[in-house]
């Protein structure tokens, strides 16, 4: 078998399309264009390497994939190369030397009497029933009468292969090979750094007379842009188009429930080249077809909202300190000569989350929230993130911070419960008032006096415990507590002397905001109907803030939003060839498996009182075999009549 | 001739609902979902025509969608409060309706093959198309009630993992209900039904435990008439390879003596899965290419590789391969029953667990 014999064999042919198949689901299981950074968190540095080596990260674009896909095709094509002639010949052609016994031989061969011939009849009957036929009269005065349909099955065959090769190319056009070469050849460089536009060095641009890409653009609200930017690997390119885009209007609608429903930008595009202004809204489904470029509406994002803040400090009782930030900028704070550096990284308006309403999980917008990360001097930084509503959980409302260490982990949320106004000062003020000695000495006198608890010891050594423990939890929280308790009682008295310990620590929580409530009348915010509970919380609150990693609550007061439209720009020459494709393809399989060819031949010996019929199909299949008997009966019938 | 009376009455009939809908709804509509309305009443005349049981089937589900929206008197609420719509025919009672039928035809359908009487064949046969005709009254009343709610949120009920199993069922089981009137084999019932029985029960299971039959709004990509289209051309793929693979698993027990009894001629059953993958292989390719100019205008590329196109892909190669050695190499026998067999769990993969277990584009039934 020679080479090209192999390569347009069935068998090739069967091991190409399986081959692809598996080939593909590599790029399924194993999730593509991610970060480097989060496959080496994944694989660890050696398989990180190994896979990158067998460009396992963009599996569709790697030249061994590549090279399957153009087996793929070649074998397509040298089989349609060979195919074709002999099949656009039979189109035409009708078999007409046939011998009688060749003819007996078929398996559908049959002998009908007849009396006279009645030829052009005959050829009528079977013209009726969709076949074309060529007569003919044989030397030995025999005649023969070859009838045909279903060619177009035949072509079926050129229809399919031929798509599967146009599909191919334009596929191919749309990939990445130019760029891959000039790559390869060092005219072309990725830029793997975050830089402003006009510092990238000119290899890592693409003119506006790349002929295919797929480029990325961020517009902020009154921006306008000319270029945009591909993803390549683990770094980007620049593509440099031929117009500017300027974002005049962004807009998101939303359902009732908050998500999203609709995003449309309203763009102007100006040409380049001359000058010419269009205005036109896109959006989701809705493109923009400009200068051989498409312009979609792909996704959005904050564009740099303005935000106001106010840092408390867990553990001081110093006023809030305001902040402005903005998202993507940086912000340096110095609080007891510590300098902190904020992060604002992502501003979200509507937040839609599964919560809790009438005894169902329901989506609902739980209104806006805000994440930042907080670095320290020697660089490290933990992430946050922060709702500015409290959030409805297990029947009353608590105020959410997130916090985690490295972008892997969930984040493990610090819940402040929300005062009965709904609002932060209550724990604020309640945190102050814990660390305030005067209010708590004040507390545990009024608790001693009540007798609330058994007091058979002394008052003043009781006091003294009282406020050690007290002052013990509000360092360090009940983590504090239960060292202490690990490390001064015996074993078997360590529960019992918990419980009372948090007993104590309760009735001090409890009795400071009621001393509150008397001083204060005419507050609110402490008028719950159940006031244990919060006290319960917040206590519950301040403990977990030990693990916080922060010492600052960041509260947003308000806010001014900007954003930012994602878009997608794309030029695909390819594109007109695979719909061709696709559409022969259609056509093609269609008339493949729908379409069935079937050739007759009606033999009259001149010296025989039965014609001789033979019917062949290349499917030999339930339905042939019974047309084969209701067109033998007809003609029978077309006969003895 | 009365069936050909009945035929022009049931398309004039149907005509008569486009002309209804559009002279109502035209407002709402654009130009492609215009002419969408107008293919499905022809394609649905047509079908009617070749298929008289169909046309019965067509009718009543109709017959009973309007009754529901009836009842409804414009208010959602009614789902609770009135008797009918309570217990029969809102769309999630009628889908429950369709649960428990399906099940149901599928012990009838096992009784007859043992018993063997006519009539438990046809009983079986009846109540899958009632099963059929609740889930078609099911998926209209759930596309009206999703108006209900709210008229933004309304939708042709097709957008997610629980409309579109329902959508299976139905599907699968008119494929299969037109191939047994044809080939007149009413004994695979009981091989057939087992997989739409396991879409049931996977539908059950996703209901009761995460109460997946909430109308949930559309998210933006998806708001496209090509959704009305694509959708329902990929599970007629889906609904044909299934069927397909459940004949084949007959196929492959008719070597065995005991079941030889019970089962038709292994020719028939070969001839039937050539059929209904062809069938499919027809539907899924349009619906893939469909889905590739779908993806051009959503979101920017007719191909990006996302793991539930490239898993279309591999089901298409599959069956591409599988067509080869039936047609060319001219294959027969147990191993193309096998492979088709294989086919099915691909297509499962490929319908079921890219959503389950990758993540892409394509997550919109996320479990
Ligand atoms: C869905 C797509 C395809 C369909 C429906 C299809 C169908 C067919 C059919 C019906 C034939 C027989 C033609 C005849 O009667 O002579 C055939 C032959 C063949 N096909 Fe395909 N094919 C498809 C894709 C491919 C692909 C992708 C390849 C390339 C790897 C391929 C390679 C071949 C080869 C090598 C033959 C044998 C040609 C010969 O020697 O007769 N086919 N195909």
């Amino acid at each position: 078998m020679t080479f090209s014999q192999l390569m347009s064999s069935m068998r090739f042919a069967i091991s190409m399309l399986s081959i692809v198949g598996i080939a593909s689901i590599i790029g399924t299981v194993l999730k593509q264009n991610q970060s480097y950074e989060s496959y080496i968190i994944k694989f660890g540095q050696f398989w990180f390497e190994f896979f990158e080596t067998l460009n396992l990260y963009n599996v569709y674009q790697a030249s061994w994939f590549l090279l399957i896909l153009l087996f793929l095709v070649s074998s397509t094509s040298l089989c349609v190369y060979r195919n074709s002639p002999r099949i656009l010949k039979e189109f035409k052609l009708f078999q007409d030397n046939v011998k009688e016994k060749s003819l007996r031989s078929y398996k559908y061969s049959f002998e009908i009497p007849f009396s006279d011939f009645k030829k052009k009849d005959l050829v009528n009957l079977l013209n009726q029933h969709q076949f074309k036929t060529k007569e003919k009269l044989i030397d030995n005065g025999d005649e023969l009468i070859i009838a045909k349909k279903g060619d177009y099955q035949k072509l079926g065959y050129i229809f399919t292969h031929l798509a599967i090769i146009i599909i191919s190319v334009g596929g191919l056009m749309d990939g990445n090979l130019i760029f891959k070469f000039q790559e390869s050849i060092g005219s072309k460089q990725i830029e793997f750094l975050d830089k402003p536009i006009s510092e990238i060095s000119k290899k890592s641009w693409l003119d506006t007379s790349n002929f295919s890409f797929r480029a990325n653009m961020l517009l902020v609200e009154g921006e306008s842009q000319g270029v945009g930017v591909i993803p390549v690997k683990d770094g980007y390119m620049i593509q440099d188009l031929p117009f500017t885009v300027s974002l005049k209007d962004f807009n998101i609608e939303h359902y009732s429930s908050g998500q999203p429903k609709s995003f449309e930008s309203d763009l102007m595009i100006k040409s380049k080249n001359n000058g010419e202004v269009i205005q036109q809204k896109i959006s989701v489904n809705k493109p923009l077809y400009y200068d051989g470029v498409t312009i979609y509406q792909s996704d959005f994002q904050d564009g740099g909202s303005k935000l106001n803040l106010a840092l408390y400090d867990m553990y001081g009782n110093s006023k809030p300190i305001p902040m402005k930030a903005e998202i993507f900028k940086h912000n340096e704070l110095i609080v007891d000569n510590q300098k902190m550096n904020f992060e604002f990284e992502d501003f979200r308006l509507f937040n839609i989350l599964d919560v809790q309403e009438n005894g169902d999980m329901k989506p609902k917008n739980v209104g806006p929230n805000y994440r930042y990360k907080i670095r320290n001097d020697s660089g490290q930084a933990r992430e946050y993130e922060t709702y500015q509503y409290p959030l409805f959980l297990d029947e009353r409302y608590f105020f959410m911070s997130g916090m985690r260490n490295t972008p892997q982990e969930d984040f493990k949320f610090l819940r402040i419960p929300a005062d009965a106004d709904r609002t932060l000062d209550g724990f604020m003020i309640f945190k102050d008032l814990m660390i305030d000695p005067k209010q708590v000495n004040l507390a545990i006198k009024s608790i001693s006096e009540e007798n609330t608890v058994d007091l058979s010891q002394n008052k003043n050594e009781v006091t003294k415990g009282f406020f050690a423990i007290w002052q013990s939890f509000i360092t360090g929280g009940y983590n504090n507590i239960a060292s202490n308790i690990d490390q001064n009682v015996p074993l078997q008295n360590q529960e019992q002397v918990a419980n009372t310990y948090i007993k104590i620590i309760y009735l001090i929580g409890d009795k400071i905001i009621s001393n509150y409530k008397e001083d204060n009348s005419d507050s609110t915010i402490f008028n719950f109907n159940n006031d244990g509970v919060f006290t319960q919380d917040a206590l519950n609150a301040y403990s977990d803030s030990f693990f916080y990693g922060s010492n600052f609550w960041v509260e947003l007061k308000d806010f001014e939003q900007v954003q930012a439209s994602g878009l997608q720009l794309t030029k695909s020459p390819g594109q007109f060839w695979v719909y061709l494709g696709s559409i022969m393809l259609v056509i093609g399989i269609f008339c493949m498996l729908y379409i069935q060819e079937i050739r007759l031949w009606i033999m009259k010996k001149s010296d025989s009182k039965n014609l001789i019929l033979a019917f062949a199909s290349n499917r030999d299949q339930i339905d042939f075999e019974k047309f084969v008997h209701k067109t033998k009966d007809e003609i029978k019938d077309f006969y003895s009549k | 001739m009365k069936v050909n009376f009945y035929n022009y009455i049931f398309t004039a009939l149907l005509s008569l609902l486009g002309v209804v809908a559009l002279t109502n709804f035209l407002n709402y509509m654009d130009k492609y979902e215009v002419t969408i309305l107008i293919a499905s009443v022809i394609g649905f005349s047509f079908l009617g025509m070749k298929w008289n049981k169909f046309k019965h089937f067509f009718l009543v589900s109709f017959a009973l969608a309007f009754l529901s929206i009836y009842l409804y008197q414009g208010d959602i609420s009614q789902a609770n409060s009135n008797f009918i719509l309570k217990y029969f025919l809102s769309s999630q009672s009628s889908i429950m309706w369709m649960s428990a039928l399906f099940p149901l035809g599928l012990i009838i359908y096992w009784f007859y093959m043992f018993v063997k009487q006519e009539f438990y064949g046809n009983f079986a046969s009846f109540l899958i198309w009632a099963a059929a005709t609740f889930a078609t009254s099911g998926l209209l009343v759930r596309w009206f009630e999703s108006y209900l709610i709210s008229i933004d949120i309304g939708h042709i009920p097709i957008s997610n993992l629980y409309e579109v199993f329902v959508l299976f069922c139905l599907i699968s089981a008119l494929i299969y209900l037109y191939y047994e009137e044809k080939l007149n084999t009413k004994k695979l019932g009981s091989f057939v039904m087992i997989i739409i029985n396991v879409a049931v029960a996977f539908l059950l299971w996703y209901t009761f435990t995460r109460g997946a039959d909430e109308i949930q709004p559309l998210v933006p990509a998806l708001q496209s008439y090509w959704m009305k289209i694509h959708v329902p051309a990929n599970f007629i793929g889906y609904g044909a390879f299934a069927i397909a693979a459940m004949v084949s698993v007959a196929y492959l027990l008719a070597d065995s003596k005991f079941w030889q009894k019970y089962i038709p001629a292994k020719e028939i059953l070969d001839d039937m899965t050539y059929k209904l993958i062809a069938i499919g292989f027809i539907f899924f390719t349009i619906a893939t290419i469909l889905g590739a100019v779908w993806a051009a205008e959503a979101w920017g590329g007719y191909w990006s590789w996302d793991p539930k196109e490239t898993w279309a892909l591999i089901v298409w190669l599959n069956y591409a391969a599988w067509l080869h050695l039936r047609l060319i190499k001219g294959l027969r026998g147990n191993i193309l029953a096998w492979w088709s067999i294989a086919g099915l769990l691909i297509t499962t993969f490929c319908f079921l667990g890219v959503n389950l277990f990758l993540s892409g584009l394509h997550s919109y039934g996320e479990l």
